[in-house]
């Protein structure tokens, strides 16, 4: 007995060295190759002539884009036949967590998504991600969208598509009761106040994962405070989080839930499984404010409800100074290189094929989306009315979690729910999101 | 002579002793690396601050032990996580306790109740979850249709959107998913009692309730025992239903210590912390199990 407890404690202590060791080794591996990206050129030369070059591409869209993706890799290998492209896609939320664990143990993909931004920027800062400044022609993509990948002035990535924030609404609920889309908020309280006289959900929400109330505090801050309201905050140059136009964003927040515009419930309810659209489907309410992956969603749920389908931007703030055509939007995908790429030259001409041109005209006709890149024909009658929002908009405002580090982000989605469930003053909210500003960005 | 014995006996030992090893060895090997290292490695972690994607660690001491121990969420996820050991133990124990000993009875087609009763065990997390969400939906769900169906519309509530609903939504689905689980244990353990006790208690003219008190229940102590101790530790780590049901919202009401520490180490990037809040989750599972386990010890001594 005494015999066998002695092994297993060697084994044990023999395992755990092991284990530790291998560990060290794995540390010391990422020290060296983190100087790959300078030396680009000798990386893809060290390669013997008869191995195929590997690349791993990790993607998040879905559907048709999925498609659109995958034959674009399959026509990049036909014209590169030395490279091997392994194309994974990986579901949102799973991607959000298996990204950082890949890069945390040294095994990143050589080619992956982001939405730009602060999520993006942590990679960065951690010398994850492939300067590529000068090796992508920055001039074919759209300002506002190149912007969020960049940071201090280098490129980090190349966008593809866009996402807009936009009223989807029930047209033929409209009609019969004799509504128009509004032009100004006040519009909207009486649409509101229509809809539920007659018995109808005006608006539906499901915010069990905190983004879609954040869209509304995103637009009513702009609306009321201007343009500038959160970069004029999150830049830390005179203005604050606990400006009064994000107190009074918060308090119209509240109104609104207090005037019933929403269904019941919305706090529990959880979008991904169209527990939002469920409503719109069934004639229970009739609009919902979303992005502009809800004509993807409504086109492979419930093609018949595209028909009755109008879109409307958010309205203007009587007495506000932003305008009517200010977008609240993003960018999806967002494709960067991983910097310990053995290959760095091949990665960026993969790159280049993923956010093409003919990809991008591919998204718009076959997908309906609007994208980042510049000089393609819209033909989808829903993406022409996008892009003619976007082409109208002086200013697109980034989501906020997208842009603000991480645990700001959440806190601001955090404060946005309880805002909704009026659990928390919106001069509460607006405090703790400025007092986490000063300890994370700064004064 | 006496020698070569010992010296044989010796080998015989040390024969098995390898012997056993090549048996258990593999499975050792792969308990220790995904098991027993990452415990140790989780604490080493703690000490740092680091953001999990990058190579370069600071090493802070115990930092992020002190943080914790002012941080007002980690102490409501904790509560969160003392309530739901509670309302496990204390519910899923006696109704799992009571589906079996009926199951024990002799009622016509117990064999298809059996199946049905431990159907909910055998459906993945994620789907019981789906479902649930959708029996709670304010507007479409089952739940409130059934309470306006009676005439009870004042009962209806947004079950997983308010804040003093949201947790005890989520606990009566948990109970739902791990009572059949306790009813096959502790079947398993009623079907152990030796019959002829039952019987030499029923010649006795023992009431059913009281063979239940006096024979069933003493004897079934361990199985318990074991199923409190199952209960409490799968509580403190409980994760998978609250995430995919409400991600741990509205409003933080249903954080629990193990979304929060995913929220820290996959949202905010803070492996060091996140790595200190799973230590201290260890922690307490182990000292409750030790807890459990002594109390077990002395009630055994006391003489059942």
């Amino acid at each position: 007995m005494s015999a066998m407890k002695k092994w297993a404690s060697i084994l044990v202590s023999v395992l755990l060295i092991c284990s530790l060791a291998a560990c060290g080794g794995g540390a010391a591996n990422s020290g060296s190759s983190q100087n790959s990206p300078s030396s680009s050129d000798s990386g893809s030369q060290a390669v013997s002539s008869g191995e195929k070059k590997k690349l791993t591409v990790w993607y998040i869209d879905t559907g048709k884009r999925k498609e659109l993706i995958e034959e674009t890799i399959q026509e990049f290998m036909k014209a590169h036949p030395d490279v091997e492209v392994a194309a994974e896609q990986i579901a949102n939320d799973t991607y959000k967590t298996k990204l950082p664990v890949a890069m945390g143990g040294n095994n990143p993909p050589d080619i992956f998504h982001s939405w730009g931004g602060g999520w993006l920027k942590e990679f960065v800062d951690a010398g994850q991600v492939m300067d590529v400044t000068g090796k992508i022609d920055a001039d074919s993509y759209l300002p506002a969208a190149l912007n969020l990948a960049t940071f201090d002035g280098k490129l980090y990535g190349a966008p593809l598509a866009m996402s807009l924030t936009l009223f989807f609404y029930n047209k033929e609920m409209f009609e019969q009761y004799g509504l128009e889309p509004p032009k100004t908020y006040d519009d909207l309280l009486n649409i509101i106040d229509t809809l539920n006289a007659n018995g109808i959900a005006p608006i539906s929400m499901a915010n069990k994962t905190k983004w879609p109330g954040a869209l509304w505090l995103i637009y009513l801050a702009n609306r009321v405070g201007g343009a500038d309201i959160f970069n004029a905050a999150f830049e830390r140059r005179g203005g604050t989080f606990d400006d009064p136009a994000f107190i009074k964003a918060g308090e119209m927040i509240q109104e609104l839930v207090d005037r019933n515009a929403f269904v019941t419930g919305f706090n529990g309810l959880d979008y991904d499984t169209g527990q939002s659209r469920q409503f719109l489907y069934t004639g229970k309410a009739a609009m919902e404010l979303q992005t502009s992956g809800y004509l993807t969603v409504v086109r492979s749920e419930m093609p018949e409800f595209e028909s009755k389908m109008g879109i409307f931007g958010f309205p203007a703030v009587e007495g506000g100074l932003g305008k009517a055509t200010d977008l609240v939007g993003g960018v999806s995908p967002v494709f960067s290189i991983s910097s310990q790429t053995k290959y760095p030259d091949e990665a960026v001409e993969l790159l280049k094929a993923l956010t093409s041109k003919e990809l991008a005209q591919r998204y718009v006709d076959e997908a309906g989306v609007v994208v980042a890149v510049k000089d393609v024909q819209y033909n989808d009658p829903f993406a022409i009315q996008m892009k003619e929002f976007l082409e109208q908009a002086e200013f697109l405002q980034p989501f906020y979690d997208q842009t603000l580090p991480p645990e700001m982000a959440e806190l601001h989605k955090d404060t946005t729910q309880a805002l909704f469930g009026k659990s928390i003053t919106p001069e509460e909210a607006a405090r703790q999101m400025e007092e986490a500003a000063q300890s994370m960005l700064g004064n | 002579m006496a020698g070569d014995a010992a010296r044989i006996r010796r080998q015989n030992k040390l024969g098995k002793g390898l012997f056993l090893l090549f048996f258990i060895g593999p499975a050792l090997l792969i308990y220790a690396v995904y098991n027993i290292y990452p415990i140790f490695a989780t604490f080493y972690y703690s000490l740092f601050d680091w953001t999990g994607i990058q190579a370069e660690k600071t090493f802070l001491g115990l930092e992020n032990y002190a943080n914790l121990m002012k941080d007002r969420v980690f102490f409501r996820s904790l509560g969160n996580n003392v309530l739901l050991v509670f309302a496990s133990v204390f519910t899923q124990i006696p109704l799992g306790l009571a589906l079996a000993l009926l199951l024990q009875s002799k009622i016509k087609g117990m064999r298809f109740f059996r199946t049905v009763y431990f159907l909910p065990f055998l459906m993945s997390t994620v789907a019981i979850a789906i479902l649930w969400m959708f029996i709670y939906n304010p507007t479409f769900g089952v739940l409130n249709g059934l309470l306006s169906d009676l005439g009870l519309q004042s009962l209806q509530r947004s079950w997983l959107g308010e804040k003093s609903t949201a947790m005890g939504a989520v606990i009566a689905t948990i109970c739902w998913q791990f009572v059949p689980f306790y009813m096959i244990l502790l079947r398993a353990g009623l079907t152990g009692i030796p019959e002829e006790l039952l019987e030499a208690a029923r010649i006795d003219g023992c009431t059913p309730w009281r063979t239940f008190t006096r024979i069933t229940l003493p004897l079934l102590m361990p199985t318990i025992i074991t199923s409190a101790t199952l209960s409490t530790i799968g509580s403190l780590k409980y994760f998978d239903l609250i995430f995919v049901m409400t991600e741990g919202g509205p409003d933080s009401a249903t954080e629990l210590m193990a979304t929060y520490m995913y929220k820290q180490a996959f949202r905010f990037f803070s492996m060091g912390y996140a790595s200190a809040i799973s230590s201290c989750m260890f922690i307490l599972a182990f000292i409750a199990a030790v807890a459990i386990l002594s109390l077990d010890r002395l009630r055994s001594r006391g003489g059942y």
